[in-house]
């Protein structure tokens, strides 16, 4: 399980980590976002990397999950 | 790399939002608003510091708070409220998000447009437009190189509810503000354009509101001036205040175009909450292509460009070529370099500057100081003639822009974090 945490940080920095962490190609990944427009744009390149996503609300914001579709 | 789109199907969200953004500026010109100017950050933002900074910053012509400013901030709060998304947060280098904001302002007023507004130059038919989205692009990919080297201003962080308020609070002051002056009152002496107000280039220019007949009628300035038979303005001691030929050529004043307060407070409102919900952004079309290589925000500027150019057609305002378009200037270099000057520090921001608004209505206090900048700018700019005119770059135009560069590289230089 990979985990980004880019909670705080304005664009495009949470899409940029999240992209380098997938360069890995891992089984399941966890990205902390704070921000509605981070969380939009990492479901958004999850999805398109072919990873079922599911959203919990926590207190700080969102944590996202992304599991391989096989 | 296993099957990852670079285009999914969000493309098609921003490219809607994009083209339904660009169809509502362009009708907001048919409503009245300047041409070309239907939306743009910039303008509206330094319109409304006019009405503040008024005839000491030179600001005479373009004092007049623009409610879709206001609808825009209100419109994105409501949306952020209702979806949760509103958080006050704030404290990833306030500071040069300011000095950002400010450097993003003062070129745009070079350039005479936002990154909102160049696309909208262009989908007018206005080419001088080309060169300075040629240049918005070259700004992005030197920012992109700089996010690339590791550049950012940090994390953000959970701030207390006041905070975040900041931004629609200013909206709320704004807003009392626009509807004190609209019943005719200018509350304690603050500037207000008349709206469908006449200047001569004269110095001092005589303002004046035209009859149904096409000719002066009411003379708002200088006090006490009168019309003369030969069509002069004349004034209280007996001198000539303006020639006949210079009125006959006054212009309308850019403050004094607009559309109904209400359509375009209501208008601002509708932008706000779609720009909320789509997250479209000027900036980060071009940007996420360069250095993400996702192609869907870019659809959002796309969807723009096609969205104001259809709706110009129709309205039949749009007007092909580089002569007389309406606030513009046909320096090509010096709207390519304001232009990249603005694009760099929109990246280094984080966004456009309709972003910035947009964040300011969700609590987030560094688009807010963002915002502040960009006011800040719009002052300084007008203050001490570095904005262009329509005849061309100022003589400090050069010199500020290259000042301006300077300091973005250095802010990039400082902010750089080598983990990444």
């Amino acid at each position: 399980m990979v985990e980004v945490d880019v909670r705080g940080f304005s664009c495009p920095v949470p899409l940029m980590r999240t992209k380098k962490a997938l360069e890995a190609e891992p089984e399941a990944i966890t990205v902390l976002v704070d921000s509605g427009t981070a969380k939009a744009n990492v479901v958004n390149l999850l999805k398109d990397s072919s990873y079922d996503v599911a959203i919990e609300e926590t207190a700080e914001g969102w944590t996202i999950i992304g599991k391989k579709s096989s | 790399m296993s099957g990852r789109r670079m285009v999914g199907p969000s493309a098609w969200v921003f490219g809607a939002a994009g083209a339904f953004i660009g169809v509502v500026a362009a009708w907001l010109v048919s409503q009245g608003n300047p041409g070309n100017m239907g939306l743009c950050i910039a303008c509206f933002l330094r319109d409304t510091v006019g009405f503040f900074g008024g005839t000491k910053a030179n600001m005479g012509a373009v004092a007049y708070i623009r409610p879709e400013i206001v609808g825009l901030m209100l419109g994105a709060m409501a949306a952020s409220l209702a979806t949760k998304e509103f958080r006050p947060r704030g404290g990833s280098s306030t500071p040069l998000r300011f000095v950002l904001g400010f450097i993003f302002m003062t070129s745009a007023l070079i350039f005479l447009g936002c990154t909102v507004r160049a696309w909208l130059r262009l989908a007018g038919g206005d080419l001088n437009a080309v060169y300075g989205i040629l240049g918005i692009i070259v700004g992005v990919t030197v920012g992109a190189l700089f996010l690339k080297s590791g550049y950012n201003l940090g994390r953000s962080v959970k701030l207390p509810a006041p905070v975040g308020w900041l931004g629609p609070v200013l909206a709320i002051v704004l807003l009392a503000l626009a509807l004190a002056s609209s019943s005719g009152s200018a509350p304690m002496g603050f500037t207000v354009t008349k709206a469908k107000a006449f200047a001569t280039g004269t110095t001092p220019p005589a303002v004046f509101l035209k009859g149904p007949d096409g000719k002066p009628a009411t003379i708002l300035k200088p006090e006490g001036a009168t019309l003369a038979e030969d069509g002069s303005v004349v004034g209280a001691d007996g001198a000539v205040v303006a020639s006949a030929e210079a009125v006959a050529k006054a212009k309308p004043q850019p403050g004094g175009k607009r559309a109904p307060l209400y359509i375009a407070l209501v208008a601002g409102l509708v932008l706000g909450v779609v720009a909320q919900r789509s997250r479209f952004c000027s900036i980060g079309g071009i940007r996420d292509v360069v250095l993400v290589r996702r192609f869907d925000l870019l659809f959002g500027v796309i969807g723009l460009l096609v969205g104001a150019f259809v709706a110009n057609l129709v309205l039949g305002q749009f007007n092909l070529g580089f002569e007389n378009q309406p606030i513009a200037h046909t320096d090509a270099l010096g709207n390519f370099a304001a232009m990249t000057v603005a694009g760099l520090a929109a990246v280094m921001l984080g966004g456009c500057p309709f972003r910035q608004v947009i964040m300011s209505g969700e609590g987030d206090a560094d688009a807010f100081a963002a915002v502040l900048g960009m006011m800040g700018g719009a002052l300084f700019a007008h203050w001490y003639g570095i904005a262009s005119s329509p005849k061309g770059l100022s003589q400090y135009g050069w010199p500020a822009l290259a000042v301006m560069a300077v300091v973005l590289v250095a802010i990039a230089l400082i902010k750089r974090e080598r983990t990444a």
